[in-house]
């Protein structure tokens, strides 16, 4: 067999890898997100009572005041999403791969590849969904109230009001958004790297070391560029097509 | 007795009270017209009728059914509610079409939702394109709302709030969100159904045509009502002196 054909081979496999991380992650954070994004939304204010105008004075009714106003679950959510956010997904991978065994002194994750792509996989799941429920947040938000208010005042019911007026609204909203990171993770996914997991870019890189009986092979690293080019361009056509579907209405 | 009585209504956002004391009735086939100042609470007057916002006091029936009654709390239930507010349409003052469905179906959608038995479905779309036809929409019953001029939008409005057959429609000034030139195609349909007899609520600021269709005028000021009557009278020779000062501005 010639080089080519190896080189191929390796690169096909290591980029199976990255359609499955890049398909678990889309399949787990597009629902968890729409979750969380519940949990930043939700109202539930537990100490309202305690801004009742009989509320004492001084620091104590102050305290009172901030304490009535707390939503517990919004600002929990909101918390942990900044905490996902805000730092990078490279360092989370290495956190959640490396972080229990440095703690606990073993590692919980399964030997091999296995425990990598369980890892890596629940890590973007996560991060992914934190930044899908911001966007969903301006989706649902984006929706004027006057649309609820029209389905209730024709007496729909809250159900048929957001499946049948809302949803469709909020995915049209949500669609160019959604988009953009849909191509971010095709990239991201090779972040996965930083834990061993044999992705595209390692089986590329490992021709450089040694792999399949060649070394200091440079252009299979490179070459993994056209995966990527290649896919992308896949799903963007996809998703174009998918935003031109929902074009007949404004 | 009267089609509507409306008994001792009052409402406070938070600290502020909207609503102070507002008792009135409407016999059936008639045309009320409410006029006032902006800020006066017409709006959240037309809204508490709705059901869109909630009572702090007082009561409304309909029909000498009490519909609603601040000192009943089982009449607030979400399921209670969805039933009786169908006594009432409401037009709002920018339209709140549905934009993912063309004119006909805004029209029919809330009739099918609540019609399980498919096989009525084309007597509902039938009973539809009737309506559109009497308000001269006929040819634009497969347009998006997008592709129709303001004036068109609220009279597909005005047709989606009459399919399910109201008591009492309730327009919230249907002509401010639009262009001078496209009120008067508005108005010639509200003319219109108050000549079939259609018992109607208008919250406006054309005085003229509160004047001409209408047959009672109430003025609204802080909450309050300060005069009413009939609507000639009110309008061309009122007696209060707050009423005149508002009534001098047009
Ligand atoms: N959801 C709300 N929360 C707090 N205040 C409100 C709310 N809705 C209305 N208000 C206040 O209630 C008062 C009456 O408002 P409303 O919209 O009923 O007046 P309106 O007579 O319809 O005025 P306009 O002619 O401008 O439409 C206003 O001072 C308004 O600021
Ligand atoms: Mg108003």
């Amino acid at each position: 067999m010639g080089v080519f054909s190896v080189v191929i081979g390796a690169l096909n496999q290591g980029f199976l890898q990255t359609l499955k991380l890049f398909s678990v992650t889309l399949l787990g954070s597009i629902p968890l997100g729409l979750l969380i994004c519940f949990g930043s939304m939700n109202r539930w204010m537990p100490f309202h009572r305690l801004s009742a105008a009989d509320a004492p004075r001084g620091i104590v009714g102050r305290l009172c005041r901030i304490l009535s106003r707390l939503r517990p679950v919004s600002l929990l959510t909101r918390f942990f999403v900044w905490i996902i956010r805000g730092t990078p997904l490279m360092l989370q991978l290495i956190i959640i791969y490396y972080g229990p065994g440095v703690v606990m002194g073993h590692s919980p994750w399964p030997g091999g590849e296995t425990g990598r792509f369980l890892a890596a996989a629940i890590m973007f799941v996560i991060n992914y969904a934190c930044y899908f429920s911001e966007i969903y947040r301006g989706g649902i938000q984006g929706v004027p109230v006057g649309q609820q208010e029209a389905g209730l005042v024709l007496g729909m019911t809250k159900r048929q009001i957001f499946f049948k007026v809302t949803l469709l609204q909020m995915v049209k909203r949500i669609l160019p958004p959604m988009s953009n990171e849909v191509i971010t993770l095709v990239k991201d996914t090779s972040l996965a790297r930083i834990i061993t997991f044999q992705e595209v870019i390692w089986a590329g890189q490992a021709f450089m070391k040694g792999s399949h009986g060649y070394s200091g092979l440079l252009w299979p690293l490179f070459f993994t560029g056209v995966y990527y080019l290649v896919f992308s361009g896949v799903i963007t056509l996809l998703l174009g097509k998918l935003e031109k579907k929902l074009d007949y209405f404004r | 007795m009267a089609l509507l009585e409306v008994r001792s209504i009052e409402k406070h956002f938070g600290p502020t009270k909207v609503l102070k004391d507002i008792s009135f009735s409407l016999e059936e086939g008639r045309a009320l017209a409410i006029i006032g100042s902006s800020g006066s609470g017409k709006t959240t007057l037309l809204r508490c009728l709705n059901f869109l916002e909630t009572p702090d006091r007082g009561s409304i029936t309909v029909r000498g059914e009490t519909l609603f009654d601040a000192g009943d709390r089982a009449s607030f239930s979400e399921e209670a509610i969805r039933q009786k507010r169908l006594h009432f349409g409401l037009v709002f003052q920018s339209f709140n079409l549905f934009p993912q469905y063309t004119a006909l179906e805004n029209v029919v959608l809330a009739g099918k939702l609540r019609e399980k038995d498919r096989t009525q479905w084309p007597t509902l779309e039938k009973q539809g394109m009737e309506l559109l036809d009497r308000m001269g929409l006929a040819d634009r019953s497969g347009h998006y709302p997008h592709q129709l001029s303001g004036g068109q939008q609220q009279r597909v409005a005005i047709a989606r709030a009459l399919a399910l057959h109201p008591d009492i429609l309730c327009f919230d000034e249907p002509t401010s969100a639009l262009d001078p030139e496209l009120t008067g195609e508005v108005l010639k349909v509200i003319r219109s159904l108050a000549d079939q007899d259609t018992t109607m609520i208008i919250v406006t600021h054309e005085m003229a045509f509160a004047r001409d269709v209408a047959d009672e005028v109430i003025f609204m000021d802080g909450g309050l009502i300060v005069e009413q009557g009939p609507a000639r009278q009110v309008i061309e020779t009122p007696q209060e002196e707050r009423t005149r000062q508002f009534l001098s501005r047009y």
